[in-house]
């Protein structure tokens, strides 16, 4: 058979609510044109972010209903603490409400405020994190992730000489750790390989410095190395993820991407006195070590949803779903990045719109069309995400003018995605006729989030 | 027969048991040396190891059919959930703020509350010190002032509202150091630290007006601040006929805003909020909570989390469900004081507080009794408490010194709705039977000392 199903079937559904033009053209208005604002029931398809937005398992479930809600030393916690340990491979874990507060603890203690971190790319949360201790958050993708079309099968890369410049130049006293995001997120959800992954560790090693890896799509990442790289296609997805942790030195991880939950993340590390001092400040803002601000049930759903995430046969369907999207994009002539990413789909705002300046947020405008036209909510990645400059403040152009629509896992069926696929058809036809957008009100840091709009 | 009334022996829970939770039993070889293991800390211990787990009343609560029924609605959006908007709604109707930001938990709201209201060199004034409360003012450069009537600090005395403000001393602090720099007065309901003890609502109108005329705003800790109303329904004049939901909203209208840790009143397993009236604070909250916590419609917590708080904020100001619990917590406090054991009084909502002082006269406050006494009550029974004394407050930052709080105690925290009265009788026979053996239990010496709330993580080793 070549056909790839779902390797599951529904058990529970959740009805969604269809709404006309004209409602979702007051509503999106009501919401300042920011689709972070829309309530959830107003959204006929909510591809706003695969974080936490997962389909549970019926075994998910279940061990939620086992959760073992003590304060202290609780059984739910020594489960999760395990199943982490035998997957990451890290001696020391620390869980977290979600992947941000792993990364604001982490960078707390390590980021000073000359710091520079260097990345393939940081996502929002770890940039604002970094730029919140003082840090500089540094992005260098390799070469290859700014041809938007090229279908280089790692272009998650980082730039190694790129690398080993800046850390030539800068060394350990200024360089407190690297990181590396897998899979790299914003630059189009595209994977890092594992021979890539091993010359950052060659450099960091000789240099002295701790390499991190940013693991919230860790599972997409593995098997991305299995079905592109040489030398993997054997090897069991589960074991390739041991070896890209085995380089590293710690990761922070969301939860609530590769491991199915609605919340959760944690912290990893070698370091037993790092992470002492971690625990120090998780107990402050997050919550006692054996759960860190995490319902025990929580825990354990996460436990079962690791264990998920490696299924091979899950990861061929999500990778396969994710592709069927990006394909019919192609076909119709829709610019999008390419090859297809593991989590999302990335509409490329520059080309789709190339009559509205950077300044004037083509990505904002596309995602708000969207919405308008089918009840899609995506996300603007470009000039409103990473525009302001941390330390000047001034408006700049990001590199790259995306709008994300990120697919939850395991929630939205084939005919949900052939609507989506209808929708973005039916503003390309339209394109011509949009307009760009300005700000009227915005916060200093993460302003994607609460910002407010207009049309030109 | 009037079941409301909690002097009367009837507190029979409203309701039955749905769904239950096997215990293990232990032997007591076996907890010598979990405890061992556990460096002499009750934090430190499993809870598989642990028979009556009365370590907090935090996050441990058994949830109804309805909470979990709203587990199975959540919508898990990440941005504009529909239970968000729920949750929103049921704070306005139940204790009145504008305007919501939710948090993982209390502690991320203190986080944003202390980062966004205190300037260095500030000083807030509060009815005694929490543990995490007073560091987070102290990270943001605040100094905390305790600002507790007197009676507070003396376990015997039974002022029936040891939760007070002593105005007089607020007014001392605002005149030494000027209004400005006092950014808000803290104020707690059902103290913890002072052993759940409750402020009158008479106090709060004196504290309301005198901030009113320095423009000094009050932030409630609403933690159980529902369990506080209970308290002013039961003992203060004029407030019988009144439904506990009606004192609530008349604290919080007496307020300027609160933090909330739901894990304790709101009946749930996680969660928490800051609210507020201030249309300005409330912006500068929603900026800070995407930092630490997550974008301010889901603040760090799942959708079916907040599903399951705002249907336990409407479970907890049922007056039939805080007539059993507080009732079961003072059945065991009455069945303790009957038996001579002290314990601070009167009884509060949600713990007995034993005067490790007064249990342990022999060991002094720097070998740490009422540490010594959690540990031995573990060993005896598999009873899991909590210190509340030297360990807990920790060091003073000018002197470096123990801090020697005037209150040593040890800590039965009661969860809601979880143990049976026969459980409260078995943590009542191990506490009498250790009392009979009190000379034979040695102090404690630390050998492991946190850098923050030391008392979660330190380590110990009996003195010989």
């Amino acid at each position: 058979m070549k056909t790839i199903i779902e390797p599951f079937k529904i058990k529970m559904v959740e009805p969604i609510q269809l709404t006309t033009p004209q409602q979702r053209e007051d509503l999106i208005s009501a919401a300042h044109y920011n689709p972070f604002l829309l309530s959830a029931e107003d959204v006929i398809i909510d591809l706003l972010t695969d974080s936490g937005t997962s389909a549970m398992s019926a075994d998910a479930w279940a061990a939620m209903m086992r959760g073992d809600e003590s304060y202290a030393g609780a059984r739910s916690w020594y489960r999760f603490r395990d199943t982490v340990k035998d997957i990451f491979g890290f001696e020391q874990i620390i869980p977290t409400h979600q992947g941000r507060a792993a990364e604001h603890i982490l960078f707390s203690i390590m980021v000073q405020p000359d710091s520079i971190v260097p990345n393939n790319t940081h996502f929002d949360t770890t940039r604002a994190n970094i730029e919140f201790c003082g840090g500089r958050a540094l992005d260098i993708p390799c070469a290859e992730a700014d041809d938007l079309d090229s279908d280089y099968p790692f272009k998650g890369n980082i730039d190694l000489v790129a690398l080993e410049k800046i850390v030539a130049e800068e060394g350990p006293d200024r360089i407190p750790l690297i990181m590396v995001t897998v899979t790299n997120n914003s630059g189009g959800g595209q994977p890092v390989s594992m021979a890539n992954i091993r010359e950052i560790s060659r450099i960091a090693k000789r240099a002295g410095i701790p390499f991190y890896i940013d693991a919230c799509r860790f599972a997409e990442n593995a098997h991305f190395i299995k079905l592109r790289e040489e030398g993997y296609k054997n090897t069991p997805t589960i074991d390739i993820a041991r070896e890209m942790f085995n380089y590293a030195d710690g990761c922070t991880m969301s939860a609530k991407k590769d491991a199915f939950a609605n919340i959760g993340g944690f912290l990893c590390t070698n370091d037993a006195s790092l992470a002492q001092q971690e625990r120090n400040l998780l107990i402050l803002t997050e919550g006692f070590p054996t759960y860190g601000g995490l319902a025990g049930r929580d825990l354990d759903a996460i436990a079962v949803g690791l264990r998920e995430i490696l299924d091979e046969n899950y990861l061929d369907y999500r990778l396969i779903s994710t592709r069927y999207v990006v394909q019919h994009l192609r076909e119709a002539g829709i610019p999008v990045v390419a090859p297809a990413g593991g989590h999302a789909v990335y509409l490329d705002a520059k080309r789709f719109l190339p009559h509205i300046e950077p300044v004037q947020y083509p990505g904002q405008s596309l995602a708000v069309e969207l919405y308008r036209e089918a009840g899609i909510r995506g996300v603007e990645i470009g000039s409103v995400m990473f525009g302001v400059d941390p330390h000047s403040g001034e408006e700049r152009a990001a590199r790259l003018e995306l709008v994300r629509l990120a697919i939850p896992r395991r929630v939205y069926t084939q005919s949900h995605m052939d609507y989506v696929l209808e929708g973005i058809n039916l503003v390309w036809e339209r394109r011509d006729d949009i307009r760009g957008m300005r700000i009227l009100r915005a916060p200093k840091f993460l302003r994607h989030f609460t910002a407010e709009f207009d049309w030109i | 027969m009037n079941t409301l009334d909690i002097d009367k022996r009837t507190w029979a829970e409203p309701y039955k048991i749905k769904m239950v939770e096997l215990l293990r039993m232990t032997t007591r070889k076996e907890r010598e040396e979990a405890i061992q293991e556990a460096g002499y800390n009750t934090f430190l211990t499993r809870s598989k190891d642990v028979y009556i787990d009365l370590l907090t009343d935090s996050g441990t609560g058994a949830m109804s059919d309805r909470q979990w029924a709203g587990l199975m609605l959540g919508d898990e959006a990440y941005a504009g959930s529909e239970n968000f908007y729920h949750l929103e709604a049921v704070i306005r109707e139940y204790y009145g703020y504008k305007h919501l930001v939710p948090t993982h938990q209390g502690r991320g709201a203190e986080n944003l509350m202390s980062q966004i209201m205190i300037k260095a060199g500030d000083h807030v004034p509060g009815n005694m010190y929490f543990t995490t409360t007073r560091l987070h003012q102290e990270l943001a450069g605040g100094a905390f002032v305790d600002v507790i009537v007197d009676e507070a600090h003396d376990p015997e005395s039974t002022f029936q509202f040891k939760g007070n403000v002593d105005i007089t001393k607020l007014d001392r602090l605002v005149k030494e150091v000027g209004a400005k720099r006092v950014p808000y007065v803290s104020l707690e309901g059902n103290v913890n630290m002072a052993g759940g003890q409750p402020f009158s609502m008479a106090n709060l109108k004196d504290l309301h007006a005198y901030c009113r005329k320095h423009g000094i705003p009050i932030m409630l800790d609403a933690t159980r601040t529902i369990e506080n109303a209970w308290f002013i329904r039961e003992r203060e004049d004029g407030y019988a006929k009144k439904s506990v939901r009606e004192i609530l909203r008349e604290i919080c209208d007496l307020t300027d805003g609160c933090t909330m840790s739901a894990k304790k009143d709101a009946l749930v397993n996680i969660g928490g909020f800051f609210a507020c009236n201030d249309e300005a604070l409330y912006r500068q909250a929603q900026n800070l909570v995407v930092v630490y916590e997550g974008l301010h419609t889901y603040g760090g917590l799942a959708g079916r989390d907040m599903e399951a708080m705002a249907q336990g904020i409407r479970e907890a100001v049922m007056e039939e469900h805080q007539a059993a619990r507080i009732g079961q917590v003072h059945y065991l406090g009455e069945k303790l004081a009957d038996a001579g054991i002290p314990i601070v009084l009167p009884i509060g909502s949600h713990a007995i507080f034993i005067d490790a002082k007064r249990f342990l006269p022999h060991i002094d406050q720097d070998d740490y009794p009422a540490q010594a006494l959690a540990a031995e009550l573990y060993i005896e029974s598999g009873i899991r408490t909590m210190e509340r004394g030297n360990v807990s407050a920790g060091r003073d930052p000018k002197t470096g010194m123990n801090r020697r709080p005037p209150l040593e105690l040890v800590r039965l925290t009661i969860p809601r709705r979880v143990y049976t009265q026969a459980h409260m009788d078995v943590v009542a026979d191990s506490v009498i039977d250790v009392y009979k053996r009190r000379d034979t239990i040695r102090g404690l010496k630390m050998v492991y000392e946190p850098e923050y709330l030391r008392f979660f993580q330190a380590r110990f080793t009996p003195l010989t």
